[in-house]
């Protein structure tokens, strides 16, 4: 059982942060964003704050995964469990880039 | 896209079809042998190529979708878009209190235009496929979309969101004026 | 049961056993039954009833749209059956035939006696028939629901839609999605808790891994469907505001909850047909996988991936340019896992000897045309490109290319590959390559034609259209090729009930399998006894002593992990 959980938390943390990433944007762009005193430029400041945060937490995951302590027992599992950790810091980059760059209310 | 798109076509085509041609191949199996498929068909094609190509592709899309984003402009006119079903109202920012029925919705030629698309009971789709890509019109929301007609005529809209049994003739036309035109019609009397 | 008098031999268990286990005798025997073998039958029975149910709407639909003047539906009734078709190939075609074959199949390849809970086997296949008779009872009423079978409120809420057809499948696709949940729950745990001792996940067969994803999928993904139709139902019923703006509600909410569903869906009908292919393309191939550890972490992958990118179903709703790109850089990503086994099945072909039998022709197909249909849908995962084909007939070709492709061609290689092993009879009669290049043929035909035709901006869902746009000929194609498949598909029916009635006994694991399931009589007992039980408890406990079987099995049987695990 623990092996699922080793398997399945790397993505389970990208969909998260990337769901949270998602539902920050949305209030950013919100009026109450701006009832709350914050400026409009201060919007992407925020958002790259937290998909860097994401990025930082899968980087911990992946190095946590490899540790001897954490790791799986059968080596089939632990290749397994290091591809998907890899995979989860890809899509992570790969989902968020656009915080750099796009447009972010319109 | 397309030729890239029909290149991986035949890529993947030819490569079942050699799997097939090769016959019974004088191969040794183990672990090396294994590493190497591996390396080649899992970590070369299976993820290197795609990864390429899609960074590529998906950077594409998002450089296209920024130029097309309505921003505002000196000149940009606002044009209300309010769809129902099975007609659209037009309404005009430079001229309160005219609005024109069904169609033709009415525009100057030349200059950018944003359309606000609303509508008034069930979700539709505002599309002219000459001048922009569509644009859902949501109850309760307001959605821009910027469109530029380059020549004066009349263009033809679609609704392009299944909306009830009148959809296949839910359609209307953009009449784009140029300079002169878009002046007698903001110009003409309100009814 | 009284126990038997005398040692308990292995033939005498697996006889006492197989009483218990067994469905009573007579019509009876159809709605007690609980055993895997029976049900998962039912449940692969039932789905191709509601497969040819849902053909013949699309064959409706086709000669609709041959030619303007052919139109002999108004739009009302048009909308019933696209909207039935959709859903029946959707609900009633696609997800229940993958849990038949999950039922019927998993026990026998994880080597345990049944699934873990086998009454709620039983009470998910009653929950479906319900659900399902009740859709197709509406359609024979001429009441059928009839928004699309998305089905976005405020068009199926009850100021826009009065009668009772958005209720008939608000109600029964809910039953529907509860058969789906307890199938769900089912699968998950016999693959988690009661595989034979031994089996490792590390050893697991390969579809055991993708059915894990799938089931753990459809656990994660229909409840905000199930919660989405309740809620638009109180709204219906009781004028509850959920999805009314002028009562505070937001119509985009139903779109978020669907395509929440909606497009693990998608994952959901593709990841079991994977399952099948890398199950049975190296057997047919004299080989094992390439790369198992790369497929099985591709196909979890793709499984959480599928869930972050529900918003490019709703690009054009107006969303925040940063949003969308969000959504579309996740949707270009799905495409790289799916990738990663395309060309682990190509790699496994060019290491074996693959074999032109009929189940390989067919994968050959869906190479063929689940390639096309991806290669479409990276391009309307692009953002403007989606702006302009968006519900046109381009979409219409995408979706059959990736739901036929990547579903319907591996579901029949899986039918010519365990056909031996659900009637133990030989294929003797060869019609199967006919219907074979009937269905691949005039599918494309269509399916090509479609994808013009959306192009040239045909709308999808329009009763009839004006000539004169050269839309004709190409529609008219189009149905044509619609009616050769469909007469291919009708073949395979008679190809399947001759062979299955009359032709002669085959033997044991005509395929030279290695997957357990192929260890067992055919056609199956009610049980499946792996002869290393020791006790008559009806489910094997992880903590059996070991017996020979699991050293056997560590050697030979599951021998794709272990060959590559070689190295490691
Ligand atoms: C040879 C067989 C088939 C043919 C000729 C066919 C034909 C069509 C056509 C022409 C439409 C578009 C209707 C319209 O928008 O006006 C359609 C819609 C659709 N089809 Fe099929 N189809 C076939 C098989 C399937 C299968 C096997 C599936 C799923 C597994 C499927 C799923 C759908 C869905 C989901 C829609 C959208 C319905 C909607 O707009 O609400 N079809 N089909």
């Amino acid at each position: 059982m623990t092996d699922i959980l080793r398997l399945a938390l790397p993505l389970t943390t990208w969909l998260a942060a990337f769901s949270a990433v998602y539902g920050l944007h949305g209030l950013v762009c919100s009026p109450r964003w701006a009832q709350a005193g914050l400026g409009p430029e201060t919007g992407r400041p925020v958002l790259l704050l937290a998909a860097g945060l994401a990025i930082g937490l899968q980087i911990a995951l992946l190095l946590a995964l490899r540790r001897s302590r954490l790791a799986a027992p059968s080596p089939l599992i632990r290749r397994i469990t290091t591809m998907l950790a890899v995979s989860a810091l890809v899509a992570t980059v790969w989902t968020l880039t656009p915080v750099t760059a796009t447009t972010t209310c319109h | 896209m397309f030729a890239g798109a029909s290149a991986i076509l035949v890529l993947v085509m030819v490569l079942l079809w050699l799997a097939f041609r090769r016959g019974p191949a004088v191969r040794k199996g183990g672990p090396a042998a294994e590493e190497r498929d591996e390396r080649i068909w899992i970590k070369g094609l299976g993820l290197a190529f795609p990864l390429a190509t899609l960074a590529a592709l998906t950077a594409y899309g998002l450089v296209v979708g920024e130029r097309l984003l309505p921003r505002p402009g000196p000149d940009v006119v606002t044009v209300g878009a309010e769809g129902r079903q099975w007609a659209w109202t037009f309404t005009y920012a430079d001229a309160p209190g005219r609005a024109t029925g069904g169609h033709p919705a009415t525009s100057p030629a030349g200059r950018p235009v944003d359309v606000a698309i609303t509508s008034a009971d069930v979700i539709q789709s505002f599309w002219v496929p000459r001048l922009a890509g569509k644009l859902d019109a949501v109850p309760g929301h307001v959605n821009i979309l910027r469109i530029e007609a380059w020549e004066p005529g009349d263009y033809a809209g679609l609704g392009a969101e299944f909306n009830g049994p009148g959809y296949a003739g839910h359609r209307f036309t953009v009449r784009a004026h140029d300079a002169a035109g878009w002046e007698a019609f903001l110009a003409e009397e309100t009814p | 049961m009284t126990p038997s008098p005398g040692p308990l031999t292995a033939l005498r268990r697996h006889r006492a056993l197989t009483r218990i286990w067994a469905s009573d005798p007579g019509w009876k025997g159809w709605f007690t039954t609980v055993n895997h073998t029976d049900l998962g039958r039912m449940f692969i029975v039932a789905s191709m009833v509601f497969f040819a149910a849902g053909g013949l709407l699309a064959m409706l639909i086709r000669a609709q749209l041959a030619s303007p003047r052919s139109a002999f539906m108004g739009p009302e009734t048009y909308a019933q059956v696209f909207t039935m078709h959709g859903t029946i190939m959707m609900f009633l075609f696609a997800i229940p035939l993958i849990e038949g074959i999950a039922i019927y199949l998993l026990p026998k390849m994880l080597g345990s006696r049944d699934l873990a809970f086998p009454r709620l086997t039983a009470y998910g296949f009653w929950c479906y028939a319900l659900g399902g008779s009740m859709l197709i009872v509406s359609l024979l009423l001429g009441i059928a629901p009839d928004s699309g079978w998305f089905m976005y409120p405020p068009l199926s809420s009850s100021a826009f839609s009065p009668g009772p057809n958005s209720d008939f499948w608000l109600l029964g696709i809910t039953f529907v999605e509860i058969s789906a949940m307890a199938a769900a729950v089912e699968i998950t745990v016999t693959i988690l808790r009661y595989r034979a001792p031994g089996m490792s996940l590390a050893r697991m067969p390969v579809f055991a891994w993708y059915m894990l994803v799938v089931a753990v999928m459809i656990l994660t993904g229909f409840p905000p469907l199930i919660l989405g139709s309740v809620l638009l139902e109180l709204e219906r019923a009781f004028g509850l505001p959920f999805f009314r703006p002028e009562a505070g509600g937001d119509a985009l909410l139903w779109q978020h909850l669907f395509w929440l569903f909606g497009h693990p869906e998608v994952y959901i009908i593709f990841l079991p047909a994977a399952g099948i292919i890398s199950t049975i393309l190296p057997v047919l191939s004299r080989t094992t996988l390439l790369g198992y550890a790369w497929v099985v972490a591709a196909a979890i992958a793709l499984g959480v991936l599928s869930f972050g990118l529900w918003v490019h179903h709703m690009f054009t709703t107006g969303i925040p340019h940063m949003g969308l790109a969000f959504f579309s850089a996740a949707s270009t990503l799905v495409a790289v896992p799916t990738g990663v086994q395309i060309f682990a099945w190509i790699g496994t072909l060019w290491k074996g000897e693959p074999q032109l039998r009929l189940p390989m022709l067919w994968i050959l197909a869906f190479f063929v045309t689940f390639v096309i249909g991806g290669l479409t849908g990276v391009m309307v995962a692009v953002v403007p490109f989606d702006w302009q084909v968006h519900d046109t007939h381009f979409i219409v070709a995408h979706l059959h290319y990736v739901l036929i492709g990547g579903f319907v061609f591996p579901m029949l290689a899986a039918l010519y590959y365990w056909m031996p092993h659900l009637t133990g009879r030989r294929r003797f009669f060869r019609l199967g390559e006919t219907a074979f290049w009937l269905v691949t043929l005039g599918f494309h035909l269509t399916f090509l034609a479609v994808h013009w035709v959306g192009l040239l901006g045909q709308r999808r869902r329009i009763h009839t259209y004006d000539g004169g746009d050269g839309w004709e000929v190409i529609n008219l194609i189009a149905s044509i090729g619609g009616f050769v498949s469909a007469i291919g598909f009708a073949l395979i029916l008679l190809d399947v009930a001759v062979n299955a009635a009359v032709a002669v006994r085959g033997p044991r694991n005509p395929w030279g399998a290695g997957t357990l399931e192929w260890a067992m009589p055919m056609p199956p007992a009610p049980i499946t006894s792996p002869p290393c039980r020791r006790s008559a408890a009806a489910t094997p406990s992880m903590t059996t002593p070991r017996c020979p079987f699991a050293s056997l099995a560590a050697k030979a049987i599951w021998a794709i992990p272990r060959a590559t695990g070689a190295k490691r």
